[in-house]
């Protein structure tokens, strides 16, 4: 198969060179990769929602899947699905969806404008950060089924969720994180304006009366600001002193808390002075900073959903002869389950019945099927690709080969040095230093004038807030993170950039990662001079038709195809039928024709023969992701050294490996060897980048110091994954690397800043130079030049 | 200046009331999705009505 410069306008696949397909978008005719994605082009434009394509950031990788049956939906119809997953309020219904493939902003509005149109619909809210759907609808209307058939239609894998999954405690923490911020935010205007008053009354003279007023009402809208929107710094800083291991928060604690109380008592004894505008503006930017570090803490996946999406929702249970179709979750162990050609196996089992070949990818890393028949194994989440089998479950849910592997990455994930915890050690010792400080400037002051000093503690205390340097760090892998999502690169852990900087290996798996992991024909060798290439492709094209296997997909050819007859498929052999006549086989060299042999080849070799006499082969190959060798070639002029692991075999390992420039390889590894393989380059002191997408690489990925995965793999590797390329080349991994050496020169560069601005200011403070509203003031200044000069990196190119 | 006795207090009674509405619509939900609505004012609902077929 060539691939031509085109690609399909809806998901950017190439288009095949020989195929004509083309759909009409907002007047122009725009190529597409298959009958599927001419389709939903057409169901995109036919609903008047072409913009679609104007606004999205990222095609639509999730097409190609082809839209399920609505069949499957039907069961969700019933009373008890409803009742699991759905909710009836007045006379209509609301139920909350996984929505799986969706990337952007753009496919959410997708989603709503469509769902809105659907007779029945009341109301359609998504939300893209975390897949989730909440739809509403009238039950007289439109079934359960007719929701989920139209996400399928429109290229989505929905999921519905039942109502205890859909409640987050994230969501819960964003809303009280919105409410403090709110309160802080308006409470630190209004005693702003007090304080304006109180300020002018200092040098223009003010009632007494008047005075105690403002004072009077400041305290009133200081005091939700502090204990409301405080709150959080008191009770950490708290944490910090019954652990003994103070953070950033307690020298903040005592500011504000020291502040507010002697404000407080200024207010009722008629004191010199109340310094509730620097309590409440300290408290808003302290309270804004955190809210910003939440969102992009927020900004990850849900793993348990994912997890669950690569299995199927529904599964064909066979009771005494008869089936029923139930919803996964209520299947147990000992229930026996019947698996069409195609399907998704719903949970780990033995075969019972039947024999079929098992793409076990996902799970291995084995890039070709296995055959299975009656006693073997098989592992939910593979898919089944031959032929109808019927499976005894051993286990179900979290008990599977599945579940297990998500476990393992979770123990990695927990085992995972991470520089969080140093920095938080770091400034343990920072914030003791700090209030020593204090305590000697407190000292001093006591001896020398008692009467400032009070007021000059308070202003070390607030001018040495650690604000801007805790905001160097986070503000900078914020905007980076932000301008890196543009990229096409989202980072789903704060640390990647930091550990990516320093990367002095990157461990590539193979298959999906470095390949495209979609199979085609690389070379054809006729050996009867009767026939042409395009012959041999032509019939082995009509042989293969009837075969759903992996590599069958190499062999499709958009063209009039010769008439088989007697088509039979040999499960992991290869298929057979008969053309005018003439017997054809067409697989491997066994089953072909005696006499054939297989060449020693990096390849996966197929045969085609006619009356036992052999015709041609052909050599089957993964292709390489575009610009695989040139990004390759880019990392190693960065002087970060390159490996590949993979589960496959060796000579394709090889293969890949010599045709990329990578010496260090290691073919046919298990996950727990890959995970070796990691921990021996970290014992070596190197810093290592995992790039990987399946499944089995979930714990390796967590075992690196830092992982990448395309956005294709399967959804449990990017959960696992630090950081999510979108689009089919490899270049973004370049660019992450620029990225992060950027990122890390301006957190140096904030590091310094705000170094030399505490040293600056913490000897005028101590002097009492420094009245504390003019300390807050600084403290905000500090930190408004780190935040600028981190926004910087939002111009990266 | 004895008129700020009375506007102050009704600014706090004006806050308080900013502070209940806002807490309520973060209650019911408006606030849990900050991203698409920053997306949403730039997209048309609806920008060539389909000709003849059915939506």
């Amino acid at each position: 198969m060539t691939t031509g410069p085109e690609t399909c306008f809806h998901c950017a696949l190439p288009v095949p060179a020989d195929l004509n397909l083309t759909v009409e978008i907002e007047n122009q005719q725009q190529p597409v990769c298959c009958p599927g994605c001419k389709a939903v082009a057409e169901l995109i434009r036919d609903s008047g929602m072409s913009q679609y394509y104007a606004l999205r950031e990222a095609p639509d990788p999730g097409v190609g899947r082809p839209p399920e049956e609505t069949a499957e939906w039907l069961v969700f119809d019933s009373d008890d699905m409803m009742r699991a997953f759905a909710e009836l309020d007045g006379d209509s219904t609301e139920a909350t969806l996984y929505v799986g493939g969706m990337y952007c902003a753009a496919c959410s509005w997708l989603i709503e404008t469509t769902l809105a149109k659907l007779a029945g619909v009341v109301s359609a809210e998504v939300n893209p950060v975390t897949h989730r759907l909440r739809v509403r609808w009238r039950q007289d209307e439109l079934r359960f089924s007719g929701v989920l058939a139209t996400l399928a239609d429109l290229g989505y894998q929905p999921q519905p969720l039942a109502p205890e999954n859909t409640t987050r405690p994230e969501l819960v923490e964003q809303r009280v994180a919105l409410k403090r911020l709110l309160v802080a935010s308006l409470g630190m205007m209004q005693v702003m304006m007090f304080a304006v008053g109180l300020y002018a009354g200092d040098f223009q003279g003010i009632d007494a009366e008047m005075q105690r007023f403002l004072r009077l009402v400041s305290f009133f809208v200081t005091t939700p600001v502090v204990f409301y929107s405080g709150r959080p710094f008191f009770t950490s800083a708290w944490r910090g002193i019954r652990t003994r291991k103070p953070g950033m928060d307690l020298p903040v604690s005592i500011a504000v808390g020291g502040a507010y109380a002697a404000s407080v008592y200024a207010t009722f004894t008629n004191g010199p002075a109340v310094w509730f505008d620097s309590v409440t503006m300290f408290v808003f930017f302290l309270t804004l900073g955190r809210f910003l570090e939440m969102r992009a803490r927020h900004r990850s996946i849900d793993r348990t959903v994912a997890l669950s999406s690569l299995l199927p929702n529904t599964a064909t249970r066979v009771v005494d002869g008869s089936t029923a179709v139930v919803p996964v979750s209520r299947l147990q162990a000992g229930d026996r389950v019947r698996v069409r050609a195609g399907d998704g196996v719903p949970a780990d089992g033995v075969i019972v019945h039947g024999s079929s070949s098992v793409d076990e990818a996902m799970l291995t890393g084995e890039s070709r099927p296995q055959a299975k028949s009656v006693g073997d194994a098989v592992a939910a989440g593979s898919v089944n690709i031959d032929a109808l089998i019927e499976v005894r479950i051993t286990s179900t849910g979290s008990d599977t080969t599945l579940g297990t592997i998500s476990r393992l990455s979770e123990r990695a994930r927990y085992t995972r040095p991470s520089f969080v915890t140093i920095a938080d050690r770091v400034a343990s010792y920072i914030v003791v230093a700090l209030l020593l400080v204090a305590t000697l400037v407190a000292t001093f002051w006591y001896f020398t004038d008692p009467s400032r000093a009070f007021v000059i503690t308070l202003s070390v205390l607030v001018v040495t807030c650690p604000c801007a340097l805790a905001l160097a760090t986070p503000a900078a892998f914020a905007a980076a993170g932000s301008r890196l999502s543009q990229l096409r690169l989202l980072v789903t852990n704060g640390n990647a950039i930091e550990a990516l900087s320093r990367a002095d290996r990157i461990i590539f798996d193979k298959t999906g990662t470095l390949t495209r992991g979609s199979p085609s024909i690389s070379s054809v060798f006729v050996l009867d001079p009767a026939y042409t290439a395009h012959d041999c492709q032509r019939i082995a094209a009509a042989l293969e038709s009837a075969s759903s296997h992996p590599l069958a997909r190499a062999f499709a050819l958009e063209e009039e195809l010769p008439r088989v007859t007697d088509q039979h498929v040999e499960i992991g052999q290869g298929v057979s039928g008969k053309i005018d006549g003439r017997s054809w086989r067409l697989g491997s060299a066994e089953f072909v024709a005696a006499g054939v042999t297989a060449e020693d080849s990096v390849a996966t070799q197929v045969f085609l023969a006619v009356h036992d006499e052999p015709v041609a082969w052909f050599e089957i190959e993964d292709e390489l992701r575009p610009r695989a060798a040139s990004t390759v070639d880019a990392l190693h002029k960065m002087g970060v050294r390159t490996s590949l692991v993979s589960g496959d075999r060796q000579s394709a390992v090889e293969d890949v490996a010599s045709r990329l420039g990578i010496e260090d390889f290691h073919a046919q590894c298990t996950p727990q060897q890959k995970l070796e393989i990691i921990q021996a380059a970290q014992r070596n002191g190197e810093r290592v980048v995992m790039v990987g997408d399946g499944i089995n690489d979930a714990p390796v990925l967590a075992g690196a110091d830092t992982s990448i995965a395309p956005a294709h793999g399967a959804m449990l590797a990017q959960t696992s994954a630090d950081l999510i390329m979108l689009g089919n080349s490899l270049e973004p991994l370049t660019t992450a690397l620029n990225m992060s050496g950027k990122t890390m020169r301006i957190v140096r560069q904030n590091l310094a800043w705000a170094i030399v601005y505490n040293a600056l200011a913490l000897p005028l403070a101590a002097a009492g130079f420094v009245p504390p509203w003019l300390a807050a003031i600084g403290m905000s200044a500090s930190s408004l030049i780190v935040v600028l000069n981190a926004l910087r990196l939002s111009r990266f190119e | 200046m004895s008129i700020l006795y009375v506007l102050i207090p009704l600014a706090l009674l004006l806050l308080g009331g900013a502070v209940w509405a806002f807490f309520w619509a973060v209650g019911s939900g408006q606030f849990d999705d900050l991203d698409t609505p920053a997306m949403r004012v730039i997209m048309d609902d609806d920008e060539n009505p389909a000709d003849g077929n059915e939506s």
